[in-house]
């Protein structure tokens, strides 16, 4: 027991401890935003670094595109529909991305052993979860530009945006509260087992079926306006296809202002789920020593 | 008879390996959720990609149930090819990154050739499920079916041949994948997504550009599709597709399932020794 602290020496290391244990709000804010941005910048410059990830992210929207369009000539649908249809699928790369890259993202972590570095570094995943989706989202964005570049190129869209401000805005408010609402997935990803894989398949097919994403959310009936007011990409494509295909404006289930107004609260509303979410299970699998522990 | 490697044994040893691979495959594709909710994914998935290519269909007016049949049909008989083309490649990578048991799968007698078969026919026997629910979606919305029923015999045809074809394609892509260090998950789905676009599964391919006809023409997949169109709406499809005579049709499917037989397992084989050879057994690639 030789090296025992005791008495003033004790105490001054306590006090010391106390002292770096407790940030300001500051310090803490600043720590955030250093986390935030580490954890994005593998998503923008890592993501770049590898053309076969953007190949493949890129190949798969593009052929869904491709089919759709097609399906839509072989039925002699007015052409405003196949530039909705381009538009729909960059819209979808970020769901996608929402879907696979935030939802799943803890849970392939987990299993390939570096949620543990995630759970032992000074980090709340709440900061990390913020990262991803800042860089999932600007990587995603230059895919995006692809996928509408290659489909104008492909098919001869033509868009009126009368209002690029507008636009961006709508953008903008989709992709935030998708991702948003992956913060949420997020947590629940890391939870399931082996199910998780098969969650995230049907995230994608029957959200889009939901979010009218090729077709009006009005068709979708009772359904489609359920949709509305839980599933992000229901009013961002709504929106999307009232600003930039104004010949398809009278689809629109709801005026735009209405739905950016849906879109910044599905923002603010699943961005606080999502936090105390991940807070709660971090802390119980913590306790449990269940976090850690691989799906199979 | 080669005494070690991927192929290797008599017949019975590949019925055993197919056997024991095809019980696993379902152990691993059929128990991770309970029965109730195993069932939902079967079922919500295919319906909800079927309501999509539908609504689609709805756009400028409303639903014509007497011309969707060709939709329904090829969108259902797709859930199987992707499936049996993807699953080989998918059973591979699992055992070799996720599970990390191929290498002791190798060293059994067990051959890897049929285990990945067994593997690909439960994926494509669960997709088959999903494609009688679509197909039951199909007559529950009024799609008209052939009069006195499904031709019987033309499935009976038709149904192996396309089958076999396909998983002997989801053969080759699984030897083909286990060489490659990225995305090897990702080019399976690449293939069936552009089979997909060509096969004339959801629309007629005289809507494709003129060169790019020629080559869904060539695909077994799109006669497979085609084949069971007829047998079970009693109709032939508009187009190109509808021009072909049924025996001709059967013709053409059963060569090009003979030349992928010719060709797949021995581009199986060559792959698995290959990967072998240079370690790629072994591999994870973390993706």
């Amino acid at each position: 027991m030789g090296n025992s602290v005791v008495g003033a020496e004790a105490t001054a290391l306590i006090s010391r401890i106390h002292q770096e244990a407790t940030w300001s709000l500051g310090r803490r804010i600043r720590h955030a935003f250093a986390s935030v941005l580490a954890r994005a910048y593998p998503r923008v410059i890592g993501a770049a670094r590898e053309p076969s990830w953007l190949f493949f992210d890129l190949v798969f929207p593009i052929l869904g595109m491709c089919s759709i369009v097609f399906l839509l000539r072989s039925r002699g649908v007015d052409e405003a529909w196949i530039g909705s249809t381009i538009l729909a699928t960059a819209l979808l790369s970020f769901w996608i991305s929402v879907v696979w890259m935030m939802g799943a993202q803890f849970h392939w972590e987990r299993d390939s052993g570096n949620l543990l570095l995630y759970i032992t570094a000074p980090v709340g995943l709440g900061a990390i979860a913020l990262g991803m989706a800042i860089g999932g989202a600007l990587g995603v964005v230059i895919r995006a530009v692809i996928i509408t570049a290659a489909g104008v190129l492909l098919f001869g869209a033509k868009y009126q945006v009368a209002d690029p401000f507008l636009l961006a805005l709508v953008i903008l408010a989709g992709v935030a509260a998708m991702y948003s609402l992956g913060v949420c997935l997020s947590s629940i990803f890391l939870i399931s087992g082996r199910e998780a894989d098969h969650l995230g398949s049907l995230l994608n097919e029957p959200m889009q079926l939901l979010g009218g994403v090729y077709a009006p959310v009005r068709s979708m009936g009772t359904a489609g306006v359920v949709a509305l007011g839980i599933l992000p990409l229901a009013p961002a494509i709504d929106a999307l296809r009232q600003v930039a295909v104004p010949q398809l404006a009278a689809t629109g289930i709801l005026p735009v202002g209405v739905e950016l107004l849906i879109l910044l609260v599905m923002t603010i509303v699943f961005g606080v789920i999502g936090r105390v979410l991940l807070a709660h299970i971090e802390r119980v699998g913590r306790a449990g020593g269940k976090l850690l522990a691989r799906a199979d | 008879m080669r005494p070690f490697g991927p192929l290797r044994g008599g017949a019975a040893d590949a019925a055993r390996s197919l056997v024991a691979s095809a019980r696993l495959a379902w152990a691993i594709e059929g128990n991770w959720a309970e029965p109730i909710y195993l069932a939902a994914f079967l079922i919500v998935r295919p319906l909800a990609f079927l309501g999509l290519f539908l609504a689609v269909l709805s756009i400028g007016g409303s639903l014509n149930v007497a011309t969707i049949g060709f939709v329904v049909i090829g969108q259902a008989v797709f859930q199987i090819v992707s499936a049996a083309l993807e699953g080989p490649t998918h059973a591979l990578l699992d055992d070799r990154e996720r599970y990390r048991t191929i290498r002791y799968i190798f060293a059994t007698p067990s051959s890897l050739f049929p285990v990945s078969i067994g593997r690909s026919l439960v994926k494509a026997s669960i997709a088959g499920f999903s494609a009688l629910i679509v197909i039951g979606a199909g007559i529950l919305l009024g799609v008209p079916m052939r009069a006195g029923g499904p031709d019987l015999l033309l499935v009976a045809a038709v149904l192996p041949l396309g089958l076999l074809s396909v998983v002997g394609l989801g053969i080759v892509l699984g030897g083909l994948c286990v060489q490659l260090r990225n995305d090897a998950w990702s080019y399976p789905e690449a293939v069936s997504s552009s089979v997909f676009l060509l096969c004339g599964a959801i629309f007629p391919l005289e809507v494709l550009p003129g060169p790019v006809q020629n080559i869904a023409a060539a695909l077994p997949i799109t006669w497979w599709i085609e084949g069971l169109r007829r047998a079970l709406l009693g109709t032939t499809s508009p187009g190109i597709l509808g021009t072909m005579p049924t025996n001709e049709l059967l013709l053409i499917l059963a060569v090009g399932t003979a030349v992928i037989w010719l060709i797949s397992p021995r581009l199986f084989v060559a792959g698995i020794d290959r990967a072998r050879e240079k370690g790629y057994l072994d591999r994870n690639t973390a993706s």
